[in-house]
């Protein structure tokens, strides 16, 4: 339970951040909310030599509205993002998913960058990024650049974040028009994380058919997905219940679902279908 | 848990495995093999730095090749221990030609026990999925090239990253040395 010897270091700006990452590529590790980190320091199953903890820079941590753009500074706390007005008008899956996560002190520590950079198999906030098809802001020892959130989940705790590189910032796209929007979750009964998370984003054309669908899935596989067979099987459809259950059987397509004590692969895929298809009906019942 | 899977690769059946008996072989495809001894006839000593994301631990352990049955079958047991956790297990490993290359397929069964196991259950299976394509990817890039050539470089990603940051580490200390000077 108690960490091995590391250092700690608290910048005071993202580019002193990036420079100490730099300075040691392979034992240092950024801190920011530290509810996956921590822990896994304690049981000593991670053992950075640094941390470089980027939860005290300040300007990293906002909510605003820029042109038809939402930016989110990657230090953002679950908390602010569950709380925020601003979001509740005009994104509301945001603090849906904010709201789903762990508990309150979590949400008060744990930060929407933390969680997405972290990738964790069953986190809440990559499936609301794909859904909203988000793009990431990655700022490095090389400069910045931009990279979808369908893009940038490799594989098992695995993104396509470089060696040096922090998350800074995540742009959504304001959703405009006729949309809705939904995020189901069955939580794991001790820990809180998602055995299925499925958010859900959805615009209807004015005769109220299916203009297009954003479905992020997380929990089921190795890494949050993009269904992209259920959202091209919705769109264009009137979204009765036989073209929500005919999309929806498509949602494991693909996917060799994660099976453990808790769940089967196969009780998995059950869960995200019937899930899924709540979560559509949510959503669309949500349009304005 | 149990292991299952198949995977194709790109080359004729006998060279893959050969490959699956080599050491040199074997620990250039293994994820994180830091070393791989022969210790006795088909019995190998191996310490893996295994690890996905943040979660990183050093393996050591035995693996022993039974049932051999060149080219179509062998069968690996595993036995080891680190400061994470345990495993042992043991898994068989079947090879079919096709027409593209080979065809293996596995199925095994791994006990896993320690911290690992109690914490990291939900993600046993995944991380264990992940290591299984990297070791045959590799594999395959292996088996592909004729035996005397020099070994395909798979492992040039990480060279090139470790390259980058040994560059970067040099400029960086190199600006800090000029801003302490000035």
């Amino acid at each position: 339970m108690i960490p091995t010897q590391f250092d700690y270091k608290a910048p005071a700006t993202l580019d002193e951040a990036v420079a100490l990452l730099a300075s040691d590529l392979d034992g240092a590790k950024v801190l920011a909310g530290g509810h996956s980190l921590i822990p896994a320091m304690k049981l000593r199953l991670a053992q950075p030599q640094l941390l470089v903890d980027i939860a005290r820079i300040k300007s990293l941590s906002y909510i605003r509205e820029e042109g038809d753009q939402i930016l989110i500074g990657a230090t953002t706390t679950h908390y602010q993002l569950e709380s925020s007005d601003l979001l509740k008008q005009i994104c509301p899956l945001l603090p849906e998913c904010a709201k789903s996560i762990g508990d309150v002190q979590v949400r008060n520590k744990g930060t929407i960058g933390g969680s997405i950079a972290h990738s964790d198999p069953a986190g809440d906030w990559p499936a609301a990024v794909l859904a909203l098809d988000a793009d990431l802001v990655l700022v490095g020892p090389n400069g910045e650049r931009t990279e979808k959130a369908e893009d940038f989940f490799v594989d098992l705790l695995t993104t396509n974040l470089l060696p040096g590189e922090i998350l800074r910032e995540i742009r959504i796209k304001k959703p405009s028009g006729r949309f809705g929007h939904a995020y189901q979750k069955v939580p794991h009964p001790a820990s809180g994380f998602a055995v299925v998370g499925i958010a859900v984003n959805l615009t209807l054309n004015n005769d109220g058919s299916c203009k297009s669908a954003g479905i992020g899935v997380t929990g089921v596989d190795v890494k949050a997905y993009r269904a992209t067979l259920v959202e091209t099987a919705l769109a264009g459809t009137s979204l009765d219940d036989n073209a929500i259950a005919a999309a929806v059987s498509h949602i494991c397509d693909g996917v060799d679902p994660n099976s453990d004590l808790y769940a089967s692969g196969e009780y998995r895929c059950h869960l995200a279908t019937v899930h899924t298809r709540r979560a559509i009906q949510a959503a669309k019942a949500r349009v304005q | 848990m149990k292991l299952e899977g198949t995977h194709e690769l790109d080359a004729l059946r006998e060279r893959v495995y050969q490959c699956l008996v080599t050491p040199e072989v074997l620990q250039r495809c293994i994820p994180g093999c830091e070393k791989l001894e022969k210790t006795a006839e088909n019995t190998f000593a191996a310490t893996i730095r295994a690890g996905v994301g943040s979660i990183k631990g050093v393996f050591n352990g035995t693996a022993r090749l039974e049932d051999m049955r060149e080219p179509e079958h062998l069968r690996i047991v595993v036995d080891g221990k680190g400061q994470p956790g345990f495993l042992k297990g043991s898994g068989d490993l079947d090879l079919e030609q096709t027409a593209n290359g080979t065809k293996i397929s596995y199925v095994g069964d791994v006990q896993v026990g320690g911290t690992i196991a109690s914490v990291g259950q939900r993600m046993i299976q995944g991380a264990a999925k992940m290591m299984a394509t990297q070791f045959f990817t590799s594999l395959g890039a292996e088996a592909k090239t004729a035996v005397g050539e020099p070994p395909p470089q798979h492992g040039f990603f990480r060279t090139a990253l470790r390259w980058a940051s040994g560059i970067l580490k040099r400029l960086f200390s190199t600006q800090k040395a000029q801003k302490a000077q000035k």
